[in-house]
């Protein structure tokens, strides 16, 4: 690595930020109980403390920069905008060379962009460098001087903003590598098979919003309607709600408005157990954390949902439930040495296997929703979740398939809808030659 | 997983048996040397010890009874602890189980009741109080977020302050004023409402309590290895989330664990109320919660070794009386010797633990 012209790697943070590097973090690091001032002196003053003294540099900062920011506001009542703002004044304060930003449109209402990009630029101007860091590409094509794609950790494209082609880049950002997958992939023997027109919905989100407890909006009017045996793939960069719908899909979080059915049963207020009951399986996109307890068994994971049907007297009745367990492990092919070792000691194939095994033997199974079912999946694992998957919407089951990854939803899914800051902003029909539409829907052009 | 150590090849579980006891001896021994520089005469201090933990058949029977209340307290603390909920607040469930079973207990018609209920409905009073008690902290924590340790904590103190009440206002319990020197204690609960002695000897202290607390023992331990409400309870102690997502009551089922913790609070009240004193007075919780506490603690989640421990500390609870009554040893002292022993039992617990972590 190279800066200001002498080969250098910093060997920590603080030693960057000594060589004139600053970044502004996803996620801020800022007191919430503190005014701006002192959030900013902490690290920086020595000795006595001259409120007053700092409170005009950072005024001064502000005027430079052409932005408003209130030293003296506590930091816990400022918008996301301003917070940010004051991260990137604490940025300043050290008079960089280089500042970087991650991400720093994410976590901004849309009428807050334009102010930072101006930010930006007023910055760069100064004779600083800046790197911006966003998936958004309609972003960096208003603001910046040169781009360059990074992607799986390598740069796969560089360009000068103004001569860039949009198309190019776009392709370079989504790629189309020969990997292992593709293999499972084009194994697909049926996905071309038509979807069996059937009567009414499997899934019917109906204008699903969701705010985050600072008032951001997570998910915005998100209306989407799965027939049964359809598989509708949702893309998008993460980030971008999925997570959010997934919980609300999945029982676990209240829409702060709009309404969701699976079938004709309206569940937006019901709960877990109501999606459950109600022919909903959910395999969520952080197995962890909401699928399985991995201190528990193989069995016990696979009949999480279903442990009355084993229960006599209030008694479990483990015998009927390892044999069950056996027969549904065989089934799924979820490799274990038994029914009652930990979960834990299960490879991720397997235990997403067995996480789908449990929601797809729901008694009804009206949909499907499964979130990044496939990652961090060896190869046989990721074609069998495919191959269940498809299985299943044959049987007429309804499908949400939420990912990232575009060769995954263009070689399962029947129509591709695209959610870019929590919204629906296009979708389009599941062929490799709309990989570039479908691409350029994610990184937001046309829909800023 | 299983009851302490039964299933582990012999080796180690002479291991995970012989750490622990030679802590205790260990720190005994340090005890003792404290009793010599205190200037007491440590022969002295060890046969009062003995004589007050199983001297006599009336000791090991106060012994006994010591080690019932400590055991009720425990099952109750792992009951919970299954759930991931750290019951601190036995003390106070103790106080208001011991309220509710004297209430009732000196209610008239309580104690005119046939067929045993005299003494039933008293006992049943008591871990009802308890079980509301420990429910609050429940609900505290299921819509507030409320930290469930110092919940308990808290309403430990608040149930003290209330039996101090109870016994100061003779609109509430306090025995009728009829001269200066009237104490600040409930008038004794009718003979009818005492828990019947277990032995047919009318001096043994040894009362039906011990029954009830075997039996409740193996209830517990068929409910955590056994029942769906145990592996319920499990889960949302490992996966709070997941459980969720599995269907499960969350909210309730962390309520209600904590009302059967706060139910075996006061049932222990009520227990120590109508077997052994019969009176209510301030104070007359004296710190079984606290020592039930590290009971469980202690046990790592066994019923047997609830049991083991309990039967331990009472043993102790009632020789350290007896040095202190007998030997001159003061009470100051006899608590540091009981605070080394539990540092060393707790030290070797983890010891083990640790150990055979690392064997396997």
């Amino acid at each position: 690595m190279q800066f200001g012209g002498k080969t250098w790697l910093p060997p920590s943070p603080a030693e960057a930020l000594e060589q004139g590097i600053a970044m502004v973090h996803q996620h801020f690091s800022l007191v919430p109980r503190m005014t701006v001032v002192e959030n900013l002196m902490l690290g920086q003053a020595r000795g006595v403390l001259n409120r007053a003294a700092f409170a005009a540099r950072i005024s001064d900062i502000a005027d430079r920069f052409g932005f408003v920011l209130d030293p003296n506001a506590v930091v816990g009542e400022l918008s996301v905008g301003e917070r940010q703002r004051a991260e990137i004044v604490k940025c300043l304060m050290r008079d960089p060379q280089l500042l970087v930003l991650d991400e720093p449109t994410a976590v901004l209402p849309p009428s807050e962009i334009g102010a930072l990009l101006d930010i930006c630029r007023r910055v760069a101007d100064s004779g600083r460098a800046v790197i911006l860091v966003t998936h958004k590409l309609a972003e960096i094509a208003k603001v910046a001087d040169k781009v360059a794609v990074l992607r799986t950790g390598r740069l796969v494209a560089q360009a000068d903003m103004a001569t860039a082609d949009m198309g190019a880049l776009v392709q370079a950002m989504v790629g189309r590598e020969v990997k292992p997958l593709d293999v499972a992939l084009d194994d697909s023997e049926d996905s071309a098979v038509a979807p069996p027109n059937q009567p009414g919905f499997a899934l019917v989100c109906d204008g699903l919003t969701v705010l985050d407890r600072h008032g951001a909006t997570r998910l915005d009017n998100f209306t989407l309607e799965v027939r049964p045996g359809e598989i509708v793939g949702l893309a998008g960069v993460e980030g971008n709600g999925q997570s959010e719908l997934g919980m609300v899909l999945a029982g676990l979080l209240a829409p702060t408005e709009g309404r969701y059915f699976i079938g004709d049963v309206e569940l937006t207020h019901a709960g877990a157990a109501a999606v459950t009951a109600a022919g909903g399986g959910i395999v969520p996109e952080d197995r962890h954390a909401v699928a399985c307890v991995t201190a528990m068994s193989v069995a016990e994971n696979m009949y999480l949902n279903k442990l009355d049907r084993f229960t006599r007297f209030g008694l479990l009745q483990r015998r009927a439930l390892n044999e069950a367990a056996l027969v549904q492990m065989k089934e799924f092919d979820v490799r274990a040495a038994g029914p009652d070792v930990a979960f834990s000691g299960l490879s991720g194939g397997n235990q997403q296997k067995a996480v789908l095994g449990r929601e797809l033997t729901l008694d009804p199974l009206v949909a499907l929703v499964a979130a990044q079912p496939t990652r961090g999946l060896d190869v046989s694992a990721v074609e069998a979740v495919y191959r269940q998957i498809r299985a299943a919407a044959r049987r007429g089951v309804g499908v949400l398939l939420i990912s990232s990854e575009l060769d995954e939803l263009i070689a399962v899914a029947d129509r591709i809808a695209v959610l870019y800051r929590g919204r629906l902003v296009g979708e389009r029909p599941a062929e490799m030659n709309e990989r570039g539409a479908i691409g350029a829907l994610m990184s937001g052009q046309g829909a800023i | 997983m299983t009851v302490l150590a039964l299933k582990m090849p012999d080796r180690r579980r002479l291991m995970a048996l012989s750490i622990p006891f030679a802590a205790v001896v260990g720190s005994m021994a340090i005890g003792l040397l404290l009793i010599a520089i205190s200037g007491k005469s440590v022969p002295d201090a060890i046969e009062a010890f003995i004589d007050g933990a199983f001297g006599t058949a009336f000791a090991v029977g106060a012994s006994i009874n010591r080690a019932v209340a400590l055991a009720l307290i425990g099952l109750g603390f792992i009951l919970a602890a299954r759930a991931n909920l750290t019951n601190v607040g036995g003390e106070g469930q103790i106080a208001v189980g011991g309220i509710a079973a004297t209430a009732f207990a000196l209610w008239q018609p309580v104690a005119d009741l046939p067929l045993g209920l005299a003494v039933i409905v008293p006992l049943l009073a008591g871990t009802l109080a308890g079980a509301v008690w420990g429910g609050i902290a429940g609900v505290m924590k299921v819509r507030f977020g409320t930290n469930e340790v110092i919940s308990t904590l808290l309403l430990g103190f608040v149930a003290l302050l209330m039996v101090y009440w109870c016994v100061q206002s003779t609109a509430l319990l306090r025995q009728p004023q009829t001269s200066s020197s009237t104490l600040p204690e409930s008038l004794p609960i009718p003979d009818a409402t005492k828990l019947p002695g277990l032995t047919g000897d009318p001096e043994s202290p040894l009362h039906i309590g011990l029954v009830l607390c075997l039996l409740l023992a193996l209830a517990t331990a068929v409910v955590l290895q056994r029942s769906t409400f145990g592996l319920r309870l499990r889960a949302i102690g490992l996966n709070e989330l997941a459980a969720r997502r599995a269907g499960m009551p969350g909210s309730l089922l962390l309520v209600v664990a904590l009302g059967i913790a706060g139910g075996f609070g006061g049932l222990t009240g009520a227990i120590m109320l109508q077997g052994e004193q019969f009176y209510l007075k301030a104070g007359f919780s004296s710190g079984y919660g606290f020592d039930g506490l590290v009971v469980g603690l202690l046990s790592r989640g066994s019923t047997l070794g609830v049991l083991a421990g309990a039967l331990f500390f009472g043993f102790l609870r009632s020789g350290g009386i007896s040095m202190e009554i007998m030997a001159g040893v003061p009470a100051a002292l006899t608590l540091v010797i009981q605070g080394l022993i539990v540092i060393a039992v707790a030290g070797s617990v983890i010891l083990v633990e640790k150990l055979e972590a690392e064997q396997r």
